[in-house]
């Protein structure tokens, strides 16, 4: 296909595989290199094994939840300004203030277009 | 609650046969102007009067002695605390004059908010269920997950020129998997709702079937008398044993008795401590259940298979129960009612009463009963020629809710939710088993004396919750001096009062302390 990388390494943290496979292919088209995780722990473990630019996390992830995921995330100092797009079923005023305290930089409720998604990642990442 | 003023009622109904104030009078010994005070609720009647006025109206005392009156007015009064109703500033003072004057309407007012304190307490309970609900949670998250996958997977389809056969199969698997999911999860979530729209229940039943039997002031003659009958013609007439009944019930109808450990039990089997096992003729009973809620579930299966027809016939073109549901539960209670009056026959029971001044822990030790069903039984003490005190009677659980209730003229009790907190139903979970008394006063002038007790319903066991419940009977105070809990009592001392309302949203002590909430009216 010939898509050349831009450098940078986005997790994909979602326990719906099918959506995780979409969202790899338009995000890997889009020039950015992928991991993925189908649960909590696996992301845990992907978040504080290698460096990352970027994080697409799944509210409801089983194991570990997305919420608890972001606290760690914002409680280590070497993860405090990595990017992180909270994605979530619900769309409820409590999920959203719960994101922005945990520390979530943008929140997109499904279910969302692609194009929502590549401009999000394309925001966080530039900016 | 004031005094019923019939005097509305009386002048509608003189009216409506055409005759003058002046007739009426002379025809009932008074004079016009008398009646006059009468008709405008300036004056009370009663007793001799009262009933000449009724005859001379071609009326039953019943419809004038302000009964219904009184009641509608409870309801009325009630209404007048809904909070989408505050602006108007009803008094609740003007429900007689309206009851009076528009019997039908006041009626029709009660049924249509009836209606709508069940819907929005539906529709509160639903909205609560669907905020909490884990299944419908977890369904709801699905489902747009799997629309999420589905508009991922089309749109590449639709916007990426360059896919090769291989990815683009790829996608339109992702796209039909998802789409079966999807239909599972909304398959789901259907029957889901259907369950719910089959399992929903009206709080009108309850309503209904406390109007139904305080219309029959919770005396059924014809049940008393089926319930005589079968004791005499099974036990000698003599209280049943729980070994007779036992015997009756298998005997009679082929039902066994079972006793199972509490540990083989599901909850819903553990239920009153008692499940009926229709399918296979057994009625299955907790080791934990108490002996005299046994003996007294075992009586009322065996009142609702043999006194049936006695029943039915209480409850055939009953037309306050509008639905299979209040129905049911009228029918249940009717069965209580008869087994109660199979364990504590009724003239036996009203001697007893009489002789031991109403010490209702010493009825309940003579009859074997629990102070709860004993409770019941002296409410129903109204047979014309053979009275008991007339009570009212409530039953609170721990977390303060009404859970059953029988009202007394001019005693207020909440239909739903809380009493006073003054009240000795409350103050009794203070001291577990042992009797509160109390010398009440209404900020009507009236006063009652109020007598309660808390009591487990099950077996305690070291590790099992024992839920706690509160039975309280309450009386005039004129009554008082008959029973054991007035003795020492000066009923007309103040310092012996305990000043109490109906609840803190309908009193207008505006200065209690004990306030939890501001009155409707006032402050």
């Amino acid at each position: 296909m010939g898509v050349v990388s831009l450098g940078k390494r986005v997790l994909i943290a979602e326990d719906e595989p099918h959506l995780v496979e979409s969202l790899s292919f338009i995000l890997n088209r889009a020039g950015y290199d992928i991991e993925t995780a189908l649960d909590g722990e696996a992301a845990v473990q992907s978040i504080w094994a290698m460096p990352l630019d970027l994080i697409i996390l799944d509210v409801m992830l089983p194991k570990v939840n997305g919420f608890e995921i972001l606290k760690k995330i914002r409680a280590d100092a070497r993860l405090k300004s990595l990017p992180v797009i909270v994605l979530t079923a619900k769309g409820q005023n409590q999920d959203r203030a719960m994101a922005k305290e945990m520390g979530a930089d943008l929140f997109l409720t499904k279910p969302f277009s692609n194009k929502a998604v590549v401009a999000a990642v394309e925001e966080l990442i530039s900016g | 609650m004031p005094r019923a003023h019939i005097g509305s009622k009386i002048r509608e109904r003189r009216k409506a046969l055409g005759q003058t104030q002046a007739a009426l009078a002379k025809q009932v010994g008074i004079s016009a102007s008398y009646l006059n005070l009468i008709e405008a609720n300036k004056r009370q009647i009663g007793g001799h009067l009262l009933q000449k006025t009724a005859t001379a109206l071609d009326l039953e005392l019943d419809s004038l002695d302000g009964a219904v009156e009184r009641r509608l007015a409870e309801h009325l009064h009630e209404l007048t605390a809904e909070p989408i109703l505050k602006n108007l500033e009803l008094d609740p003072a003007g429900a007689f004059d309206f009851i009076g004057r528009y019997p039908k309407w006041a009626r029709a007012l009660v049924t249509t908010h009836r209606a709508l304190k069940d819907q929005t307490e539906l529709a509160a309970a639903l909205s609560d269920r669907l905020n909490h609900d884990p299944f419908l949670s977890d369904a709801v998250h699905n489902m747009l997950t799997n629309v999420t996958a589905i508009r991922s997977a089309s749109e590449i389809l639709e916007t990426v020129s360059d896919l090769d056969a291989g990815q683009r199969a790829r996608f339109d698997k992702i796209i039909g998997n998802e789409s079966q999911r999807l239909s599972d999860v909304a398959a789901k979530l259907a029957a889901y709702f259907d369950k719910a729209g089959a399992e929903m229940r009206s709080l009108t039943p309850a309503e209904e079937v406390d109007d139904f039997l305080w219309e029959h002031g919770n005396y059924f003659p014809g049940l008393e008398a089926a319930a005589e009958s079968l004791l005499t013609g099974q036990f000698e007439g003599q209280p049943a044993s729980e070994a007779d009944l036992i015997l009756a019930l298998a005997r009679r109808h082929g039902i066994e008795i079972e006793d199972r450990a509490e540990a083989d039990l599901t909850d819903l089997m553990l239920r009153n401590g008692c499940h009926d096992d229709q399918a296979n003729n057994r009625l299955i009973f907790s080791d934990t259940v108490p002996v005299t809620t046994k003996r007294f579930q075992i009586a009322r299966s065996l009142a609702e298979r043999s006194l049936g027809d006695a029943i039915k016939a209480e409850l055939e073109e009953e037309q306050r129960l509008t639905s299979k549901a209040a129905y049911n539960r009228a029918s249940r209670a009717l069965s209580s009612y008869a087994a109660g009056a199979m364990l504590m026959p009724y003239t036996s029971f009203l001697k007893d009463t009489l002789g031991l001044r109403y010490d209702v822990e010493r009825l309940a030790h003579r009859y074997q009963v629990s102070f709860e069903q004993a409770c019941h039984r002296l409410v129903t003490l109204k047979r014309p020629d053979a009275t008991g005190i007339p009570f009212a009677f409530i039953r609170a659980d721990a977390a303060g809710f009404v859970t059953k209730r029988f009202p007394l003229q001019r005693l207020p009790l909440p239909r739903l939710g809380h009493a006073c907190p003054l009240w000795a139903v409350y103050t009794a979970f203070q001291s577990p088993g042992m009797i509160m008394r109390q010398l009440a006063e209404l900020p009507s002038g009236d006063r009652f004396l109020f007598f309660a007790r808390s009591a487990s319903k099950e077996q305690a066991t070291f590790q099992t919750h024992r839920p706690l419940v509160s039975i309280m009977l309450a009386c005039d105070s004129i009554y008082a001096d008959q029973t054991i809990y007035g003795d020492g009592l000066n009923v007309s001392a103040p310092s012996f009062v305990t000043p109490i309302g109906p609840t803190c949203r309908l009193c207008s002590r505006e200065t209690c302390r004990y306030r939890e909430e501001d009155p409707i009216i006032g402050v």
